[in-house]
């Protein structure tokens, strides 16, 4: 469960509320509490590394003791798989909230494309399909990723009703829409090439980039794919080449900005709303209600001169450090 | 490869080629070598870690190169004619010749290869000896050297008891400047048995890539048996291994990683070394396949009579 930003907007005020001057104003806050997020978020990263030392030292447990599990657990929340927007032939654009690309990865082998020709609640039909259910496994097989290329929505074969319809997990196909069926057993992954490598690698014989072990560069917030051809597919010579909604990253996003919102002034005080559209509660769990208290008292502390209330915060962030590394 | 049914096995699930499956359960791809390695010996905890998978793969191929050059025993054949020209092109994944033979009137005859050259690359010479050059300063050469020339129009004789032996298939002795010939009265002393072999020869041109005959296969079916690197022509699909070489296949990964590794220290580097070694040992005597059968079998040879 994430930490509630009203309850630490309510705890920081009462820490910094001294004689009533210790006011913080909600943009105030929600410009700390961003702030205050964004460092927890980063520091999880260095944590994991840490701690994966103390592993490997033999100074860390198994069990309740995995602290390593928990913090793949905070990490992994911000997890996010999409398809990426096609910009050239062998170009994609990254998605602009990603903070850390874990890994690529594409479906290498087409079963079938076509258009959904009727529209009927979590089914594909297709009139001009020739799906196949006479013997295991199916064609195409139970499983199998769907993917509607003209919303880039994707859900799976749940059964194959008759030659030209499908059961699909998700309520996903409208009329008229395109869509590609991929095999869902050998996805493959896409591999991080740094620059300086990338066409001492094309030219090699033997690591060449190839549909089996293709390959990427960054550049900007672009990636290019290798090799530029991935050859013929089962089913279809339109996809031997990259394609629109073929190619997905599986990312760390950044946490969303953490937002208080209020409807209206009561007694000079603004009054919490959660039903606002723009409200964000943090995103990082519940146990780091205290470090973020912490973080924010330390900026509060500086907005109002209090040297107490920063050095509380500086205090309490140095003993959680303590305790966590 | 993933594991299938049996109709997908014995039918290839009703598409083509039937055959595409027949067998493949004695095999891991080089795609499943490489996903294994990943998964299972690189990783946070694990001896080695920050690895590219294109390093991987580089010594996934380098690994099992080197299986195909020193023990898998995995033949490729190809049958091809040799016409006038007397040469047999190596195959496109040729790397070493087993045997090779000539396919007449239903037999193999296994041929050997000519202890002597049987070719030779020429230049141009005018009549002082002097070598000729182009206007670029580069030397003239002809088609065909007079060596080549004389194997192709069978005019070469040979020291091999074929049908170009200068005295037609017999060993003879020049005393005194007369040739004298020991016909068979029970035995034929002199003979040299290296090159008492009445089948053509061949030579191997590997520079060019051919294999040059001597003139006693024009328009014959030549077999070669060769092993190659296990490349297959670059398609990492096609490239599998045999599963008596899988764990070796990794240990050889993983020796190649750590040797070549900044500051991992020499006693890790010494047992993964140890581990390939004693692997590719393992791994050779599995596939020497040696069972009661087969030796029963190469034992009866022992009962057969020398003349």
């Amino acid at each position: 469960m994430a930490a509630n930003i009203n309850e630490i907007r309510n705890t920081v005020l009462a820490i910094a509320n001294k004689n009533n001057y210790g006011y913080i104003s909600p943009s105030d806050f929600n410009l700390y509490a961003k702030q205050a997020q964004m460092d927890m978020f980063e520091d999880y990263f260095y944590q994991y590394n840490n701690w994966i030392n103390r592993q490997n030292g033999r100074t860390s447990g198994s069990g309740y003791a995995d602290i390593l599990k928990s913090l793949v657990e905070v990490i992994e929340g911000f997890s996010v798989t999409s398809f990426l927007a096609q910009t050239l032939a062998n170009q994609y654009a990254l998605p602009a909230d990603y903070y850390f690309i874990d890994k690529l990865f594409y479906y290498p082998t087409v079963l079938s494309t076509g258009t959904n020709t009727f529209v009927n609640a979590f089914k594909l039909t297709d009139g001009a399909a020739t799906f196949s259910n006479l013997t295991a496994p199916y064609t195409p097989p139970v499983g199998s990723l769907i993917v509607n290329t003209t919303t880039v929505g994707e859900c799976f074969v749940t059964n194959v009703d008759s030659p030209t319809v499908l059961s699909i997990s998700g309520d996903i196909m409208n009329l008229n829409d395109s869509y590609v069926i991929y095999e869902n057993t050998n996805i493959t992954e896409v591999e991080r090439v740094s620059q300086n490598k990338i066409f001492y690698l094309t030219s090699s014989p033997l690591t060449a980039p190839s549909a089996q072990f293709p390959a990427y560069t960054l550049e900007g917030n672009t990636v290019t794919v290798y090799p530029t051809v991935i050859g013929p597919n089962v089913g279809s010579s339109v996809f031997s080449q990259w394609a629109a909604s073929r190619v997905q990253a599986q990312y760390i996003r950044y946490p969303l900005t953490p937002q208080w919102t209020f409807v209206a002034l009561a007694g000079g005080e603004p009054v919490f709303n959660n039903t606002a559209a723009t409200f964000q509660d943090f995103e990082l769990p519940d146990s780091d209600e205290p470090a973020l208290i912490a973080k924010i008292c330390q900026y509060v502390g500086i907005e109002i001169r209090e040297g107490d209330v920063y050095q509380f915060g500086t205090a309490e962030l140095n003993e959680e450090t303590q305790t966590t590394t | 490869m993933a594991y299938i049914n049996d109709y997908q096995y014995y039918e290839n699930g009703g598409a083509n080629p039937e055959d595409a499956n027949w067998g493949s359960y004695q095999y891991t791809s080089l795609e499943e070598i490489v996903n294994n390695f990943m998964l299972m010996y690189q990783g946070n905890n694990e001896l080695l870690n920050n690895l590219s998978r294109y390093q991987v793969l580089f010594y996934a191929k380098r690994g099992i190169q080197e299986l195909n050059y020193d023990a898998m025993k995995e033949i490729k054949i190809l049958e091809l004619d040799v016409c006038n020209s007397l040469r047999f092109v190596l195959p496109q994944d040729f790397v070493n010749w087993v045997r090779v033979s000539v396919y007449r009137n239903g037999f193999l005859l296994p041929l050997v290869e000519n202890i002597q050259t049987n070719w030779s690359g020429a230049y141009l010479q005018d009549n002082n000896c002097n070598i000729l050059f182009d206007q670029d300063g580069n030397v003239l050469k002809p088609q065909h050297s007079n060596l080549d020339m004389d194997r192709i129009l069978g005019s070469k004789k040979s020291i091999y008891l074929n049908a170009n032996s200068p005295f037609n298939n017999q060993a003879g002795f020049n005393v005194d400047g007369s040739w004298y010939f020991d016909y068979a009265i029970g035995a034929r002393f002199g003979l040299n048995p290296e090159t008492a072999n009445q089948n053509p020869t061949f030579s191997i041109d590997k520079k060019s890539g051919v294999i040059n005959f001597s003139s006693g296969v024009i328009n014959d079916m030549v077999i070669v048996e060769y092993v190659s690197d296990g490349m297959e022509n670059g398609n990492n699909a096609s490239i599998e291994v045999n599963k008596l070489f899988e764990d070796y296949i990794y240990a050889f990964i993983r020796y190649s990683i750590l040797n070549g590794r900044l500051g991992v220290q020499e006693y890790i580097v010494n047992r993964a070394r140890k581990d390939k070694s004693a692997l590719l040992r393992n791994a050779k005597i599995r596939l020497s396949n040696i069972h009661p059968g087969r030796l029963l079998q190469n034992l009866r040879g022992q009962a057969k009579w020398i003349k």
